[in-house]
């Protein structure tokens, strides 16, 4: 029950001081897999409020020569995590004389992040690339580490703009296939319809919400021996890579709408 | 708790070549607890303009029977049919009527002019706020998944065919990925000669 | 809310189901109430709510639905005095003191000669439905008339399914609402049904 409270009641009330250790700077972060590709996509703006920090923050990272981390949530949290993921993936090889394989990546990165269950990472990661057995895989987490392998995932501010269209277009939800013809498989898309999925859903994205736009920077990580004609006409640079028959990286840059 | 998400609840208009298309979603909840899955947003208005409602549902029932009470006045008083332009106005200045107790529903309106032919969309606030789209219009809980799916897939100048897939395709996604809204839907077709109404096979969950 | 009704319609009638108790705060005072009101003879309403209101509005509308039938020597269908009481449920909202009334409103509509049922909240939210619940029941009515409702069911079969849902609430929900009341209303008008 409210009781009438005199006007000068806020006066004798001790003052609070708190500190939010924590920030929210937008931008989205997006994976979709192929059979023997995987791309990770996500745009470069970095906002706080209503303001542009930067125009060009890549949210994107090359771990090893088949995976690729796109992390989003809270900048200063989202680069410490990832400097200690490339540190301990680099431990590994010491260790080991072998690059990492992406399941184990998965694996750590999920026990790095739920080692911080009780102040954790402000950071939704989505982690891309080659599986051992030469498939391309996604996984995604959330700041705790909950994780599982998807065919493919959206996160961060305009992650719900972003999700029901690929569980359109990846998943063929709501899609029923014409009488006679295959089924739907997800996860089986040819790389060019990938791409123009990935190019479609930020350009969307930059068209309604303020805080996703200015670039857009998509890794295409492939499978050995796999033919990468289609993504190199693109004018993709590739990345260099440690050992030289494995799998391949691939950059594509491209400017998000500026009106 | 919001007011505008206490019942749940989604609405999207799409214009297309010569024709335009109206759909809602058909749960009625109290918060978590689906009550109804047969709550039509989607009025008739006249014989070629549709009103979708989405917001708290006794301000959906109530506007509904106003704008009714409105535009019969409107017909009686004109000897003619309301123009889908005029309708939006007709709406706005019966939201902002209430600027400081305002009804809590946000209306899209979709119609083909009688007049010109010309195929029409638009959307409001609460208070009656219009926006003349020319693409499309959303509103409701799935709002923001709406945006996201609709900027996707529409194009300009869709036939009747498929700015029917579009709409439903868009309603259906948007809806699947929203706690509030979903349990069936219903699309509207407007052309010039007929209107095609037909409720979607959807996920019931 | 610690109130409960609810409603099913079959084939060619409909049944509504209230609890009985009338209680203030955490006591009982009164474990025979009747809270299922018959407005004239081809509907009724079952009420619940703010202790004060639930009467006075319950009487309102019976009376003014009487009054109707002497002016016009005709009854109101129940979809007409469903919308005319959920009218006057909007409007009291948003005025000075607004009545804090849920209620299930079931009919027999003899000029479609179809049973009719109405879920209406205190905000003058309204939707005709196959089967209706209000309060903490409704957490468990609705699940079980999810599975067990069957709009072409018999008499027996209704009777049943509204059984399972009284006998759900009685063993899951924490408070006990003590005796039901049913009432029916078909094509011979109203009367109350033992369970």
């Amino acid at each position: 029950m409210a009781l009438a409270q005199p006007l000068y009641a806020d006066q004798h009330r001790p003052i609070q001081h708190q500190f939010n250790p924590y920030a929210e700077n937008g931008g989205t972060i997006l994976a979709i897999a192929g059979k023997d590709f995987s791309v990770i996509a996500g745009d470069t703006r970095q906002t706080e409020g209503y303001s542009i920090q930067t125009r060009y923050a890549p949210k994107v990272f090359k771990l090893t020569d088949r995976a690729v981390l796109a992390v989003n949530g809270f900048q200063a949290d989202c680069s410490t995590f990832v400097k200690k993921v490339k540190q301990r993936i680099e431990w590994y090889r010491h260790a080991h004389s072998k690059q990492m394989p992406l399941k184990a990546i998965a694996r750590m990165i999920q026990g790095m992040l739920y080692g911080k269950r009780f102040f954790p990472y402000y950071t939704y990661n989505i982690l891309g690339g080659i599986e051992e057995d030469g498939t391309g895989a996604v996984y995604s987490f959330d700041p705790v580490g909950s994780y599982e392998r998807e065919a493919c995932r959206a996160a961060g501010a305009a992650s719900s703009l972003i999700q029901p269209f690929l569980d359109n277009q990846i998943y063929f939800k709501n899609q029923t296939p014409a009488p006679g013809a295959a089924p739907f498989e997800p996860g089986n898309l040819p790389m060019d319809t990938v791409l123009s999925i990935v190019i479609d859903s930020f350009t969307s994205a930059t068209e309604r919400h303020i805080e996703v736009g200015d670039g857009l920077e998509m890794f295409v990580v492939v499978a050995p021996g796999r033919d990468v004609a289609g993504v190199q006409s693109l004018g993709a640079e590739e990345l260099p890579a440690l050992t030289p028959e494995g799998e391949r990286i691939f950059v594509l840059r491209r400017d998000l709408k500026k009106d | 708790m919001s007011i505008m998400e206490y019942n749940g609840g989604s609405v999207v208009a799409m214009k297309g070549k010569n024709c335009v298309a109206i759909a809602s979603d058909l749960r009625l909840g109290n918060q978590a607890m689906t009550v109804a899955t047969n709550f039509e947003k989607v009025f008739p208005v006249t014989d070629s303009l549709y009103c979708g409602l989405a917001g708290l549902a006794t301000d959906v029932i109530t506007l509904r029977e106003r704008f009714r009470y409105r535009v019969n006045m409107y017909t009686i008083k004109e000897e003619r049919q309301i123009e889908p332009a005029t309708f939006a106005q007709l709406v706005s200045s019966t939201l902002y009527e209430r600027r400081f107790g305002p009804y809590f529903v946000e209306p899209v309106i979709a119609g083909i002019s009688k007049k010109t032919g010309e195929p029409f969309i638009a959307a409001a606030d609460l208070i009656g706020c219009l926006n003349f789209a020319k693409d499309f219009v959303v509103c409701g809980t799935a709002s923001d998944k709406l945006f996201g799916v609709a900027e996707g897939l529409w194009e300009p100048d869709m036939a009747a065919e498929d700015l029917f897939e579009t709409i439903s395709q868009t309603l259906m996604n948007a809806v699947d990925r929203d706690a509030f809204s979903g349990w069936g839907a219903i699309v509207h077709v407007i052309t010039p000669e007929k209107v095609i109404s037909r409720t979607l096979k959807a996920r019931m969950d | 809310m610690a109130e409960c009704s609810f409603g099913l319609v079959g084939k060619g009638y409909v049944l509504i189901a209230s609890d009985t108790s009338a209680s203030r705060s955490i006591v009982k005072m009164k474990e025979n109430e009747d809270k299922i009101k018959g407005l004239g003879p081809n509907l009724m309403m079952a009420y619940g709510g703010e202790p004060g209101d639930t009467i006075q509005f319950a009487e309102y509308v019976e009376r003014n639905l009487r009054l109707y039938h002497i002016r016009h020597n005709h009854t109101l269908r129940p979809a007409s005095a469903a919308a005319w009481i959920r009218r006057s449920l909007a409007d009291s909202l948003r005025s000075r003191h607004p009545y804090s009334v849920n209620l299930i409103l079931g009919g027999y509509d003899h000029t479609s000669s179809m049973p009719n049922l109405y879920w209406i909240d205190y905000l003058g939210t309204m939707v005709e439905v196959p089967f209706a619940a209000h309060g903490y029941g409704a957490y468990f009515a609705l699940a079980t008339l999810d599975r067990f409702h069957d709009p072409e069911a018999t008499l027996e079969e209704g009777l049943e399914t509204l059984k399972r849902c009284i006998n759900e609430v009685e063993k899951r929900l924490i408070i006990s609402l003590g005796k039901f009341m049913v009432k029916i209303i078909d094509r011979n008008g109203m009367r109350e049904v033992e369970l």
